[in-house]
């Protein structure tokens, strides 16, 4: 298995923290094509260790490699070129944006990439059908439900067709029914080829859609609970 | 006790914004400044003549009548004319020619009979001396004469046996009645012969506050009288107008610059304070729920603004007393008793009137706020309600420009107040800029503009300032000297005499040319330089004054004599004021007048301070040569003035702008982490966040070019009017439209370029701490 991410030593202080380090010594490796889920008390550094692999912020020392280059020293403009190549961010809270519709937020990093107006349009449709919400493009995020709008921050996650998709808590906000319906297109996605970090409270959803739990306590990984002996895909 | 929370909880705001605190504190402090200058130049200017015409209760017109042709008794009938609530006179009046043996001459005064300083009107302050008693006897005016003539003797050289007048006293007229004053009994021996018999009259009537109004009083006068009685008229608007000098030319324009900062420092406030209590519904929901009552909320903004304002108010007081005393000592010099610093009360109303227009515009704001209950303001958080920007986004996602650049360019809709006071700045700053811009060219274009004060780029004159007899040996040197220098282009006699002129009380300056003067070229208002013997052309003051207009007939009177000429133009004349004449020497008589100076036109590239040092070299220490330099210290005061005031302007402007973008990047610093999440560049964002500002700024900058000229245009009238000119189309139109398009262009830059200083900031912030902001 060829490591699609890895970090090594990373420790990560915030300056406002008096010295206790939210991520204290990460080594970890995410093989190409794996699901994990990342386990932990609330404060734990689970969002931290999320934005180190996505290079949204950058740790205090150590290493973090994807796909075979370092991501933890690159300037603000090649990180932005970084993510939106590469990764797929999925937010507990959506973030979508409130005054374009779905159709315009779905289609946001393809054109921050200048991808050809005609070739988005046709992946932003073809995603929204997939995802059962085509008939809703028009509509703003505030009129959709919490399902739906995590939908569209799924469409909108994938329009870049990227390797990496992290999902930070993806259905906290979502009652049971609609976090099912989002596991199950995790699980698909991640059938799809798709390489998966996935932050979660519930051990159900770990359990049922990631081939590896790692638990964080404190900063550190507390090993994997459930090792999966295989690459860890189905496929 | 109950005050230290809102306190803290204000200053726990103010500390976190401080660019904010910093942007408040400017523009007050700018629109203070400019408010008290203003305020100050207008009150400095306005109250020594208000408070001598009251005190003296001067007369509203006064006017000289032709005693051939009405009777006394027709004469003191006319204070009962319609309007007239009072009336003093007839007194005689004698135009005479005064020499001193030591002095020299006074020229022609406008001599009046009466028989005490006081009366129902014009009641005169003497300043020295004592009142005139017998024939031989006279009290001259301030305006005339100063304190060391008072004992000596003059001889009224134009009079027949050439009688002789002792100063007994010098006294002040707030309307400048009279020249001088003598016993009533020696008028008539003080008359030229064959001048006219004439006498004074003063009214003051129901209405007299514009020059309409008494134009209508004066009319109401004339036609109870038979035709051709009236031989002249004066205003005490006139009189005003010269009185109020510096400080009026200037103030309208320092009050246009106050109007706008004015506006300028409301739209930001209102615009911060508004800014933070939306940014802070959050923080209003838990102060509330922690227990503050509305009433200590509303308090808390208002705080917020309150003391960076209270201190911006308090030094721009300062600064504009700093900024008035070198125009108040220029007026003050030029109109003896003007006070020399602003009004103490103008220091106290100003700063309190602004911080309390401040005040007001955070309470509008802060009262939302106080209003706003608890649970709704945590749930509504800081986000703008979506849906206003929605449909803007629609539109603009459709056009083929970069998706940053259309996400900008939406991003005004959502929030439509903030998105006025944008444009409001951009559009205020961008028309003062245009409106200085084109000041600067007028006051420019008047001081280049050939006028009686420089008609020629170098003056010739005898170092004595005496005149040149025109056929004797002094003037055929100084002419051979002129023709022999190789820069001699054009060269011409001048005269300067003080002459009366039909219409007019007291003396009139006339500049008459021996010779060829269609080089000349003065700027004309109106109608044409002279070109006959018995046409003149005339300043404004001349016409407004003696209320006759363009083709109208004038009589002269020079050494007793009579001459009748026709008004061929009205020329600028930016010292304004004083009536002035100009003609040909043959419109007094012919070519044997003294010559005051010669006045020569320099070849093209011919410096004028060599060549008038090489005039001097070749004439001797008799004569002196010096040039006609641009720009005297009024114009470098004025120019120094629009610039100071167009910088104020500017930075006001430019923090408005620079304040609104700030406020929208703390704003929306949420969704600049999602954009930045979904792999938004730096430069991207910079896009983005600039382009915020570009669509208003835009339409403020097309608005400000119709306001900066309408501006431009009201201000120079004004300015024309308190110098009692008109303006000549040169100096009233100055835009070409490429320059207005590049001011245009570049408050668009400067608007930008205030936008980049948030938008790196949003650029360069790590969106993984905005994405927390929830
Ligand atoms: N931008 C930041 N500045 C300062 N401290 C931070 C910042 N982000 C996180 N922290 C701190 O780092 C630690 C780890 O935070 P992190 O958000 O990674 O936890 P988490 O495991 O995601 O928690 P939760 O399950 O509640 O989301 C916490 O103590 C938090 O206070
Ligand atoms: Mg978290």
């Amino acid at each position: 298995m060829n490591a699609l991410i890895e970090l090594s030593d990373v420790r990560k202080c915030y300056d406002d923290d008096d010295g206790r380090a939210a991520l204290n010594g990460v080594s970890l490796e995410v093989g190409t094509g794996e699901a994990v889920a990342i386990m932990g008390p609330s404060g734990s550094g689970k969002s931290t260790l999320l934005n180190m692999i996505a290079a949204l912020d950058r740790p205090t020392s150590g290493t973090v490699i994807v796909a075979g280059r370092r991501v933890d020293n690159l300037s603000e403009t090649a990180a932005a070129r970084y993510r939106r190549q590469r990764v797929g961010m999925i937010f507990q809270f959506f973030n979508l944006l409130d005054d374009m519709t779905v159709l315009d937020n779905v289609l946001l990093p393809a054109q921050l990439t200048g991808m050809p107006k005609a070739v988005a349009f046709a992946r932003a449709r073809d995603l929204l059908g997939e995802l059962g919400i085509y008939d809703r493009r028009q509509a703003y995020p505030a009129r959709l439900s919490g399902g739906e709008r995590q939908r569209v921050a799924f469409a909108r996650a994938l329009i870049n067709e990227p390797e990496l998709l992290l999902a930070d808590e993806p259905t906290g906000a979502l009652d049971s029914a609609a976090g099912q319906e989002i596991g199950e297109l995790l699980m698909n996605l991640n059938r799809a080829g798709h390489t998966m970090v996935l932050v979660t409270h519930s051990p159900e959803l770990a359990s049922r859609y990631a081939s590896r739990t790692i638990r964080i306590v404190d900063g550190q990984l507390t090993g994997a609970d459930r090792p999966i002996a295989s690459t860890g895909a189905w496929r | 006790m109950r005050a230290r929370p809102v306190l803290r909880a204000a200053a726990g705001g103010v500390s976190r914004r401080r660019v904010q605190t910093v942007v408040i504190f400017t523009v007050l402090l700018v629109s203070t400044a400019a408010a008290t200058l203003g305020l100050g130049l207008l009150a400095a200017a306005a109250g020594p003549f208000q408070q001598a015409f009251a005190a003296q209760h001067g007369a509203h017109v006064t006017m000289a009548f032709d005693t051939g042709r009405a009777t006394r008794a027709q004469l003191i009938a006319t204070g009962r004319a319609r309007g007239v609530i009072q009336s003093a006179g007839p007194f005689p009046m004698a135009d005479a020619g005064l020499t001193g043996a030591a002095t020299g001459s006074l020229g022609s005064l406008a001599l009046v009979g009466r028989t005490s300083s006081g009366g129902p009107l014009d009641d005169l302050t003497l300043q020295s001396g004592r009142w005139v008693r017998r024939p031989g006897e006279v009290v001259l005016s301030s305006g005339v004469a100063w304190d060391a003539l008072l004992g000596s003797t003059f001889t009224a050289s134009t009079a027949p046996g050439a009688p002789k007048l002792t100063v007994v006293g010098i006294a002040a007229s707030a309307t400048d009645s009279a020249d001088g004053w003598v016993v009533p009994a020696e008028v008539h021996a003080l008359r030229a012969a064959g001048a006219p018999a004439t006498a004074q009259m003063m009214y003051r009537f129901a209405s007299a506050g514009s020059d309409a109004q008494i134009r209508a009083d004066v009319a109401a006068i004339t036609a109870a009288l038979p035709a051709g009685a009236v031989a002249g008229s004066a205003s005490w608007l006139a009189a005003q107008q010269l009185a109020q000098g510096t400080g009026a030319i200037i103030a309208p324009f320092v009050v246009a610059f106050g109007i706008m900062g004015l506006a300028v420092s409301v739209l930001v406030v209102i615009n911060v304070v508004s800014g933070a209590v939306a940014a802070s519904y959050r923080r209003i929901g838990v102060l509330k729920s922690i227990g503050f009552s509305p009433g200590q909320v509303i308090a808390a903004y208002v705080a917020r603004v309150g003391v960076p304002a209270a201190a911006g108010c308090a030094l721009g007081v300062g600064l504009g007393n700093g900024l008035a005393v070198p125009v108040l000592r220029r007026s003050a010099e030029a109109f003896s008793g003007a006070s020399r610093s602003v009004p103490v009360w103008v220091d106290v109303v100003t700063p309190l009137a602004m911080l309390a227009m401040a005040g007001l515009a955070a309470l509008l704001p802060a009262l939302r706020a106080g209003r706003l209950p608890a649970v709704a303001a945590i749930a509504t958080g800081q986000a703008p309600r979506p849906g206003r920007g929605q449909a803007a986004h629609r539109v603009l996602s459709g056009l083929r420009l970069p998706r940053p650049v259309t996400i900008g360019l939406a991003a005004p809709f959502a929030r439509p107040a903030r998105t006025t006071v944008t444009l409001t700045a951009v559009a205020l700053g961008a028309a003062a800029v245009i409106f200085a811009a084109g000041l600067e060219t007028s006051v420019a274009r008047v001081t280049t503009d050939r006028s009686h004060v420089n008609p020629g780029e170098v003056s010739l004159w005898l170092a004595n300032g005496g005149n040149l007899r025109p056929d004797g040996a002094q003037a055929r040197k100084a002419v051979a000297a002129i023709r022999s220098q190789p820069g001699t282009l054009h060269y011409v006699a001048e005269s300067t005499l003080s002459i009366t002129a039909s219409g007019l009380p007291g003396q009139v300056n006339a500049h008459l040319f021996g010779g060829d003067t269609g080089w000349v070229g003065m700027d004309m208002i109106s109608g044409r330089w002279y070109r006959a013997a018995d046409e003149v052309d005339v300043n404004s003051a001349f016409l407004s004054r003696a209320g006759l207009a363009l083709g109208d007939h004038v009589t002269l009177v020079s050494g007793g004599r009579q001459f009748t000429a026709r008004i061929a133009g009205e020329v600028f004349d930016p010292a304004g004021g004083q009536p002035v004449l100009f003609a040909g020497s043959q419109a007094l008589g012919g070519s044997g007048l003294p010559i005051f100076q010669y006045d020569v036109g320099l070849r093209p590239g011919t410096d004028p301070g060599t060549y008038a040092t090489a005039l001097n070299q070749a004439l001797g220490s008799q004569f002196s040569a010096g040039t006609n330099e641009a720009g005297g210290k009024f114009q470098q005061i004025i120019t120094a003035l629009i610039g100071l005031l167009t910088l104020m302007m500017a930075v006001a402007a430019g923090l408005g702008v620079l304040n609104t973008v700030l406020l929208g990047t703390r704003e929306r610093v949420h969704d600049l982490g999602v954009f930045k999440a979904l792999g938004m560049t730096p430069r991207q964002t910079i896009t983005m966040v600039v382009n915020w500002v570009t669509g208003p700024a835009a339409a403020g900058a097309l608005l400000a070019v119709p306001l900066g000229i309408v501006l431009h245009w009201a201000i120079i009238r004004a300015m024309g009017r308190a110098a009692d000119t008109g303006v000549p189309a040169d100096v009233a139109h100055v835009y070409t439209p490429a320059e207005l398009a590049l001011f245009a262009l570049s408050a668009l830059v400067i608007a930008a370029a205030g936008a980049l200083g948030p938008a790196n900031w949003a650029a360069r912030s790590r969106s993984a701490a905005a994405l927390r902001t929830e």
